[in-house]
């Protein structure tokens, strides 16, 4: 890129400092080619001109010894309110003895006295403002301003330049991340949660001091660090740690720490942080663990991964994806009556076989392919309604999932409108189920994709309530439909009281607000009594059939005809 | 009035004078004018009568400077060799050098009139 400053015709500001007229008028005569001039005759009429002019100058050429305030201190005073390393200057002077003071206090260049050829001193303005107006720019891009640590792109290129001009020791790379940072921030404000941030930046800075390190902010709550291998991380993840002794509250803050070890050079760096991360990532929700190492059995994971999420696409084109179907029954009459299905998908796989879904969906909606995976599900159940429908002259509903990511799609709605339309079915027969763990992310977006969905006729169901944050006064304020109990509270409800007496909780609430419940995960006749005796409407589970591909489903419908 | 033929005559580097003036004749000649007028030779005459060495340092150090951006070499010339001595701060006769600058300072305002 061309830059700025040679395109443009802007003209950079210089001032002249210096008690003799002639020297002066030479130097100004020349640079007045290239530069606006101002001129003072010393220190003190120095100083009042840049303090009271809006702009910056690009440079200073200053003479040493002057009436009033010679150039020393002048020097002295433009150092102390640290303008010399904004603003660079030139000492002019004839005196080789005075070089090394100057330098001292911050001069950046010498031009000698008499002048050299304009033409050399005109060059040399030009490189010195150029390099100082780069110096700033960087300045300004390099570091993070809240914590001072690199910003991403300055520390891998400062990596990549440290490993080109010392030896390969090995290194280490360091993911570091804050439990629950977001909690911070809600708990006690952002102020709080940026404190705890710069806190651990300072840490970051003194420890690598001490390692041969560097570190850097990504985005949020996320560190990378590259250091010399330690013998013992515990201690550099207490001393990280100890960032927060200052600025603790009752509630403990705490960190996890992501570590690959003895990285080479012959990859790129970023992807030892990466594979640090993907360490660390394992212990997200393990509270006795702070520390990960990345290891072999987390890169065939992460080898897994990426030819799971190259093969979607052909997966999705050669029908290698298949949607199987559950039935919901409700239980309020005396017979079981078959009232919807859920739509779940399988992938088999032409190389690695049947793939757990439990595999590919977190995998999926952590980089957001779940939309994909999403709207095929929509596209085969909405299909799969249809022809019931023709077949049976019956709507037999479908639930599908809808993820966090859909829900942020401002496409959302014309995609789902496209499908029913395709397939002449309404918005009563396609339910949408959507995780209570979205609910609680961001309550207002949700809220709001959601009452519209409704106001279309869509039926939303309230799918692992009881799993994630959701707060009872939550609820209450919730545009649902349909509330699907979390399968833990259905598994643990047989020896467990506490378990129980949530799960009774949760029908009493359901009942309150007028909305029918649905228990997954049932698989036996106790469970089935139990949760009829409380007022459960509708079962999912193995008790009346696990998810079957459809032509097995069809039994359930055509014993309702 | 003075012109550059006059002052190649008096011996001013002035190929040199006028590249630093970036060939602006009438400057160099504007700036050689104002030697008349500039009182360092007057400042350091008095300092060496008052044997205060660091005020005729001080006086020496800024005629030099100016002398030598305008290449007045026979001017030049003996004001680096008393800036030099007075930088030293040397107890010694300074006469002959300042008589030395004097005669060719009243060249060069000879050459202006």
């Amino acid at each position: 890129m061309e830059k700025f400053r040679i395109k443009s015709n802007y003209k950079r500001h210089i001032l002249i400092v210096d008690d003799e007229i002639i020297n002066r008028e030479i130097i100004g005569n020349f640079l007045q080619s290239k530069y606006e001039i101002t001129y003072a005759s010393n220190g003190s009429e120095a100083i009042d001109i840049i303090e009271n002019r809006e702009n910056k100058f690009s440079l200073i050429l200053l003479d040493l010894f002057m009436p009033v305030m010679d150039g020393f201190e002048l020097l002295d005073i433009m150092n102390e309110s640290g303008l010399v390393k904004s603003t660079p200057v030139i000492v002019m002077t004839a005196d080789k003895s005075a070089e090394i003071k100057c330098i001292k206090l911050g001069a950046i260049d010498f031009i000698t006295k008499p002048f050299d050829l304009p033409e050399v001193i005109i060059a040399r303005c030009e490189r010195i403002i150029e390099f100082f107006e780069d110096k700033n720019l960087i300045n300004i891009a390099e570091k993070d301003s809240l914590t001072g640590l690199y910003t991403k792109d300055f520390f891998f290129e400062y990596i990549r330049q440290i490993n080109t001009l010392s030896s390969s020791d090995p290194m280490d790379a360091i993911f570091i991340n804050i439990n629950n940072f977001h909690l911070i921030n809600e708990l006690y404000g952002r102020k709080k949660g940026d404190l705890a941030l710069k806190k651990i930046g300072e840490k970051l800075l003194s420890i690598a001091n001490n390692t041969l390190g560097i570190g850097c902010r990504i985005e949020s709550d996320n560190f990378y660090f590259y250091c010399s291998p330690q013998d013992d991380y515990a201690d550099m993840l207490k001393e990280v740690q100890s960032a927060f002794d200052c600025c603790d509250n009752h509630h403990k803050i705490t960190l996890r720490m992501g570590i690959c070890k003895n990285i080479t050079p012959d990859e790129e760096i970023e992807i030892f942080f990466d594979r640090a991360k993907s360490a660390c990532d394992t212990i997200k929700n393990d509270f006795t663990k702070q520390i990960a190492y990345f290891n072999n059995e987390l890169k065939e994971t992460s080898i897994f991964n990426a030819k799971l999420i190259d093969d979607l696409d052909d997966a999705i084109a050669n029908n290698d994806l298949i949607v199987y179907y559950q039935p919901k029954y409700g239980i309020l009459t005396d017979t079981p009556v078959l009232k919807s299905a859920e739509a779940l998908i399988r992938w088999n796989h032409p190389e690695l076989g049947m793939i757990s879904p439990g595999k590919f969906i977190p995998l999926f909606e952590s980089n957001g392919l779940i939309q994909k995976l999403d709207q095929y599900v929509w596209e085969q159940a909405a299909k799969q309604i249809k022809a019931w429908k023709e077949k049976y002259n019956k709507t037999i509903p479908i639930s599908v999932n809808v993820s966090r990511v859909d829900i942020y799609d401002l496409t959302l709605e014309d995609r789902l409108n496209q499908i029913l339309i395709e397939n002449e079915i309404s918005t009563s027969e396609l339910m949408l189920e959507i995780t209570e763990s979205a609910y609680a992310e961001n309550a207002a977006i949700l809220v709001s994709v959601v009452n519209k969905l409704r106001e279309n006729g869509f039926k939303i169901e309230m799918d692992d309530f009881g799993s994630g944050y959701s707060s009872l006064n939550m609820l209450t304020s919730l545009p649902i439909d349909i509330l699907k109990i979390d399968m833990i509270f259905i598994r643990n409800m047989m020896n467990d009281a506490k378990s129980l007496k949530m799960l009774e909780l949760i029908l009493d609430i359901a009942k309150f607000l007028h909305v029918p419940v649905v228990a997954e995960g049932v698989e036996t006749k106790e469970q089935l009594t139990i949760l009829k005796e409380r007022g459960c409407d509708i079962i999912q589970g193995y008790y009346f059939s696990k998810p079957v591909p459809p032509e097995e489903f069809t039994p359930f419908i055509e014993a309702m005809l | 009035m003075i012109t550059l033929d006059k002052l190649v005559k008096y011996g001013a580097n002035t190929e040199e004078a006028l590249n630093r003036c970036y060939g602006n004749t009438s400057l160099y000649i504007k700036l050689v004018q104002t030697i008349t007028t500039d009182d360092n030779l007057e400042k350091l005459k008095n300092a060496l009568d008052k044997n205060d060495l660091n005020e005729a340092f001080q006086a020496a150090h800024a005629l030099k400077g100016t002398l030598g951006n305008l290449s007045l070499t026979p001017l030049y010339e003996p004001t680096v060799e008393i800036t030099e001595l007075l930088r030293a701060r040397k107890e010694m006769d300074y006469t002959p050098y300042i008589d030395k600058i004097v005669e060719k300072y009243n060249e060069l305002i000879a050459l202006c009139d």
